[in-house]
């Protein structure tokens, strides 16, 4: 196995890189359970700072005023659009509003609309908008059915203290919430695709080399002896990196990675995946000539199909067109595969399927593109 | 003793489309022999080295190596050949220690023996103090002796090196020599080619002289030099010399060959006793003032020039 244990010794060369590889990966797990911090489930209102300016002094301006209040943080500012607009222009307040005269006229039972001042298209000013809108809505429901108006005031006001009981739907068995070994399964190709392709390209250049290759073959072992073992060689690596990739989540999450009901479903995409950077990887490493282009090469490939195919980002965020392109790529598949599994600890038989789709695609990317790289590297051979 | 044939090659043809690279090429080689390999780039002297070792189908002809036909699944054969390439063939990622134990793992399988033969190559190419180095930290000499080693670890009966003294300063040139006699006092059959004639007078005992594929001389240096019209090349710096003297010493016994060019004369002249005193005794007759005087016997190259029509590195 002389051939074996060398493709290994210039393994343990590049073990350097690979660790590098590792700690980012581990820090990226690290920084995502800091920022999710298993709270993600909680929610909080938004508190704004906020101006009302009172032309009116009536029942309804006050009640709208008292309100607002309620949610948002009321500043004192004097009638002059001028101060408002540097209020705003600092962001000392993000909206003002102005209750003109005659609200209860112009505004509750007329068309009239009030005048407000606020960032344009900013998420704060669509928010206040709709709680002036909901309340100024009630009141009218209320009124119109009857209810005397400071009743129906001091009503809308008080129903907006209660508090509804939120209960997210525990498809997962995570509470809702995705579980954290998720997000490093949502990583994952990135660390595969990196570490398998530098350190199989710097094998693969090595053993590549015509005098080298010229010289085994003046061995008594047989070249498809040599070849067996390289393949060998590949397998190990792969089982190691694979093995290494599997073991951080079980480090780092125990049994909460442990006893989810989808571990094995999780195992196969990135023994699947790990399949696909192998043989990227000697696509590569047929590909490239020179040591000095491995690295360019490598960065474009595994970042660029990261950041194409959901690694980095989730999928919902990406869009249309990249996602269509993204289907050509292999980690797509094992993105989708990931966030089924994420999302899901019961499966219905469309998103079994669905599954089943992801782990075949890539199979077949992986027998693809292994193939292609066989046909070239015969044909540089040859040529 | 009487020498047996270790390699006969007989009417090998190899084309690569239209161009012949070997010509019905013929060669043998005897055990024990240091057999040099001359010849101008593209002669096919490689192309006969790749299909002695079965790295190259040929189109005609037999090679046998041992008694044995050789072809690529001669690993019995192949066991007993060392090979050099004339590029240093070693892995960059691996330490000398490590490139000389993988080439000897692709032989050797006894853990212990190889260590011990990786020991004795190691002492043999002088590589001690450079065991735990990578390739390309070291010299360029020390790289060539590193690729020797990596050839004959495994010690074969028969190693092949092609050019292995290429872009080696001449202290390492002297050293790769001296150890490449020594392996074949030791007992290895060695096949030596190289462009530096020296080398090949040197150290080799039998040498073919091969161009456009095939043999177009063998024997020792001394049976190759009778085999030319040259005996000795007399150099005299000379000035202004006419026409009507220079066909004088052509018309003088043994002379073959005259030129004058830059206040140089040049005579070749046959094989014969006193062809110097001869031309000498001429020129003073003719009164010709003349500086330094040279007398050479025939070299390599002369033979080399003579049988080919050309220069070996042309």
């Amino acid at each position: 196995m002389t051939v074996y244990r060398g493709f290994l010794t210039i393994t343990r060369r590049n073990i350097r890189m690979v660790i590098l590889y590792l700690i980012i990966f581990l820090s990226i797990a690290v920084m995502v359970q800091k920022m999710t911090g298993g709270n993600a489930a909680e929610f909080e209102q938004v508190s704004l700072h906020i101006a009302v300016i009172d032309q009116d002094g009536g029942e309804l301006a006050r009640g709208l005023a008292d309100y607002l209040g309620q949610y948002h943080t009321l500043v004192d500012l004097p009638d002059d659009p001028s101060v408002i607009q540097d209020r705003m222009f600092y962001r000392e307040i993000y909206y003002a509003l102005t209750i003109p005269g005659d609200v209860e006229n112009r505004c509750l039972y007329g068309d009239g609309t009030l005048p407000v001042t606020k960032v344009p298209g900013s998420s704060s000013g669509f928010y206040v908008d709709q709680q002036i809108d909901t309340f100024m809505n009630a009141v009218r429901v209320m009124t119109a059915s009857g209810i005397p108006l400071s009743d129906a005031i001091q009503s809308v006001i008080d129903s907006s203290a209660d508090k509804a009981e939120v209960t997210l739907i525990d498809k997962n068995g995570f509470g809702g919430e995705q579980p954290l070994h998720a997000f490093m399964y949502q990583y994952m190709p990135y660390i595969l695709i990196s570490i398998l392709c530098y350190s199989m390209c710097y094998i693969m250049i090595a053993f590549r080399n015509q005098d080298v290759k010229r010289r085994m073959m003046c061995s008594t072992i047989p070249a498809r002896n040599q070849n067996f073992q390289i393949i060998l060689g590949f397998a190990t690596v792969g089982a190691a990196v694979y093995g290494i990739c599997t073991l951080m989540p079980f480090l780092m999450y125990g049994k909460t990675f442990a006893n989810d009901p989808n571990l094995p479903y999780y195992l196969l995409n990135s023994f699947l995946m790990t399949l696909v950077a192998l043989s990227l990887s000697f696509l590569i490493g047929t590909l490239v000539r020179s040591e000095e282009v491995i690295s360019a090469v490598v960065n474009v490939v595994s970042l660029g199909m990261s950041f194409l195919c959901g690694v980095f980002v989730d999928l919902e965020i990406l869009g249309k067109g990249v996602r269509t392109f993204a289907q050509f790529l292999p980690a797509y598949w094992y993105e989708v595969a990931n966030e089924l599994l994420a999302n899901n600890s019961g499966f219905s038989h469309a998103q079994q399927m669905s599954l089943y789709t992801c782990y075949g695609l890539q199979i077949l990317f992986a027998a693809a593109i292994l193939g292609v790289a066989l046909v070239i590297s015969r044909f540089s051979q040859t040529a | 003793m009487q020498s047996t044939n270790i390699i006969q090659i007989e009417n090998l043809v190899k084309r690569y489309q239209n161009l012949v690279a070997l010509d019905h090429l013929n060669l043998e080689i005897q055990e024990g022999e240091i057999f040099g390999l001359l010849g101008p780039n593209g002669s096919g002297k490689t192309t006969a080295i790749n299909c002695l070792l079965a790295l190259l189908k040929y189109d005609k002809g037999t090679i046998t190596i041992f008694g044995e036909p050789m072809t690529p699944g001669s690993y019995d054969i192949k066991r007993q050949i060392g090979v050099v390439m004339q590029n240093v063939a070693v892995f960059e990622q691996m330490t000398v220690r490590e490139n000389i134990d993988y080439f000897c793992g692709l032989y050797i399988r006894d853990k212990e023996k190889r260590r011990q033969l990786v020991d004795e190559a190691i002492a043999f190419t002088g590589l001690e103090d450079f065991t735990k180095m990578r390739p390309k930290k070291l010299s360029g000499g020390l790289l060539r002796r590193l690729n020797i080693a990596c050839g004959i670890v495994h010690k074969p009966r028969l190693i092949i090196l092609d050019e292995p003294t290429v872009a080696v300063d001449p202290q390492s040139r002297n050293k790769i020599l001296e150890g490449i006699v020594e392996l074949n006092r030791q007992g290895s059959t060695i096949i030596y080619t190289s462009h530096y004639m020296e080398e090949v007078e040197q150290i080799c005992t039998r040498i073919a002289i091969i161009d456009h594929g095939h043999v177009l001389a063998t024997g020792t240096t001394e049976e190759l030099k009778q085999m030319i019209k040259t005996g000795e090349t007399i150099t005299i710096e000379a000035i202004a010399l006419d026409e009507e003297l220079l066909s004088g010493i052509r018309n003088l016994p043994h002379v073959f060959d005259v030129s004058y060019e830059e206040q140089t004369l040049k005579i070749r002249l046959g094989a014969a006793r006193h062809n110097l005193v001869r031309v000498l005794n001429y020129l003073q007759e003719k009164d010709v003032r003349f500086g330094r005087v040279f007398s050479e016997l025939p070299t390599l190259n002369d033979v080399f020039l003579e049988i080919t029509g050309k220069e070996l590195r042309d």
